[in-house]
């Protein structure tokens, strides 16, 4: 259990480090600008309780608004996204996994259904910041440009992040 | 009131999620000074060492472009260098008192800045003015040769009839042999002058030098104007003499006024005489 904690701690500074150092450096034209920290909830386990994840979705976003200097920004989508984590993991649940223990990963859920909940839950989430940074439906297919665009581009490298760096 | 924790227990994460939906859009939207102060101070100290840390990298990786930056500031500097010396070098060199021929002149430094050579009445304009001492029909010369005198002054600079304006006539004289005439411009070339008033006695040579005669009391004598181009005697008794001009009027930059200091004795004593 110890362990787990422990886990789940070096991934956190880990993503936020690379988020912050590497991905927020990253933006081709103006359009991709991945963000790759939504991972930590991603990976979180089945069976963490509705609060804690709610408050870890926070502070996952707090934590890149207080670098950012987007105060609120990061906060909000985050927060959306792991409010609506168990209703998306209900709906994705697989048959092979029905008792829900254990992380939802590839390992366990096999490479589809990752790939699924990766997609979905990154488009949440950067609908929500995109919205939130643009703050106007005036330019609304720019922004959901900008959405598509970078959903694809985070989704890509954190599935491929499965593949070379959360091997176990 | 039972009703009432039933509906929170069922629906706590929701209203967690509103709660704390709520905060960050509340720190979004006001977005002021105050949330900034509030956690920037906490967060500046971690991300100020972060980020001073990749700096030191991105530092490295940028050196090619700073090193063209500096390269370039070096080029700018070194121009500037260039260009304070040399004019450190004309105001160590130029003549601060003349006492040539028992008459003191006084030179005064000044840069112009404004001239044209492409009008039949040229004025150039010099930065300096009753300020330093300038006064109406100071001569003002070039380290090549005279480029006109002061028509107007005000505080801080003075306008100057050119050479090159039809209008103004000075007194020349042909260095080797001390005839003298005026010189003035016909309006055709601005590398070209006129010297006429020249006896058809007079030997000339293509070649011969013009000078400032030093009778006007506003240019000293023997300061070079030009070189004599070509001679004819069509107007009568006297040569048209056309003199190529030693200074090239475009590219003045740097000039000298002349105050000549016993200008207002020989003015007394020539109109004592006249008077007498």
């Amino acid at each position: 259990m110890v362990k787990d904690y422990s886990k789940y701690v070096i991934l956190f500074i880990t993503l936020i480090t690379v988020q912050l150092l590497v991905f927020n450096n990253i933006q081709f034209s103006g359009y991709v600008n991945p963000y790759v920290y939504v991972l930590f909830i991603l990976l979180l386990p089945y069976k963490i309780s509705g609060w804690v994840l709610l408050v870890l979705g926070f502070i996952t976003g707090f934590s890149i608004d207080a670098f950012n200097n987007t105060l609120g920004m990061h906060s909000s989508a985050t927060l959306l996204m792991a409010f609506v984590r168990p209703y998306v993991l209900n709906r994705f649940a697989s048959r092979d996994n029905s008792d829900k223990t254990g992380i939802p990963n590839i390992a366990n859920n096999g490479f589809n259904w990752f790939v699924q909940y990766t997609i979905l839950m990154v488009l949440i989430h950067h609908f929500a910041l995109f919205y939130l940074e643009a703050f106007t439906f005036s330019h609304f297919f720019v922004t959901l440009g900008r959405t598509l665009l970078s959903t694809i581009f985070s989704s890509a490298v954190i599935i491929l992040s499965q593949f070379f760096v959360f091997r176990n | 009131m039972n009703s009432l924790i039933r509906f929170l227990s069922r629906y706590q994460y929701v209203l967690l999620f509103l709660v704390l939906e709520g905060t960050s859009l509340w720190l979004l939207a006001a977005n002021g000074h105050y949330q900034r102060a509030f956690f920037g101070s906490f967060v500046r100290s971690i991300s100020g060492f972060v980020y001073s840390q990749t700096d030191k990298l991105d530092q490295y990786l940028e050196l090619r472009q700073s090193n063209l930056n500096l390269a370039a500031e070096n080029i700018t500097l070194r121009n500037e260098v260039a260009r304070l010396s040399y004019a450190l070098n004309e105001y160590e060199h130029s003549p601060r008192i003349d006492s040539l021929n028992g008459v003191k002149y006084k030179f005064i430094k000044a840069k112009l800045v404004n001239n044209s050579v492409n009008k039949q009445h040229n004025f150039l304009t010099l930065n300096v003015g009753k300020k330093h001492g300038i006064e109406p029909e100071m001569g003002v010369i070039s380290n090549n040769g005279v480029v006109g005198i002061v028509a107007a002054v005000s505080e801080n600079y003075c306008t100057v009839i050119s050479l090159l304006n039809i209008d103004l006539k000075i007194s020349a004289k042909l260095q080797r042999t001390g005839y003298f005439g005026s010189l003035y411009w016909d309006g055709v070339n601005y590398r070209q002058v006129v010297l006429s008033d020249i006896p058809q006695h007079v030997q000339l040579t293509a070649g011969d030098t013009v000078v400032t005669s030093g009778y006007s009391a506003i240019f000293p004598p023997n300061i070079p104007l030009g070189i004599v181009e070509e001679f004819s005697n069509t107007g009568g008794n006297f040569f048209t003499v056309k003199v190529n001009l030693i200074s090239d009027f475009k590219r003045l930059d740097y000039v000298t006024v002349i105050q000549n200091i016993q200008d207002e004795e020989r003015f007394t004593l020539e109109n004592t005489d006249k008077n007498g």
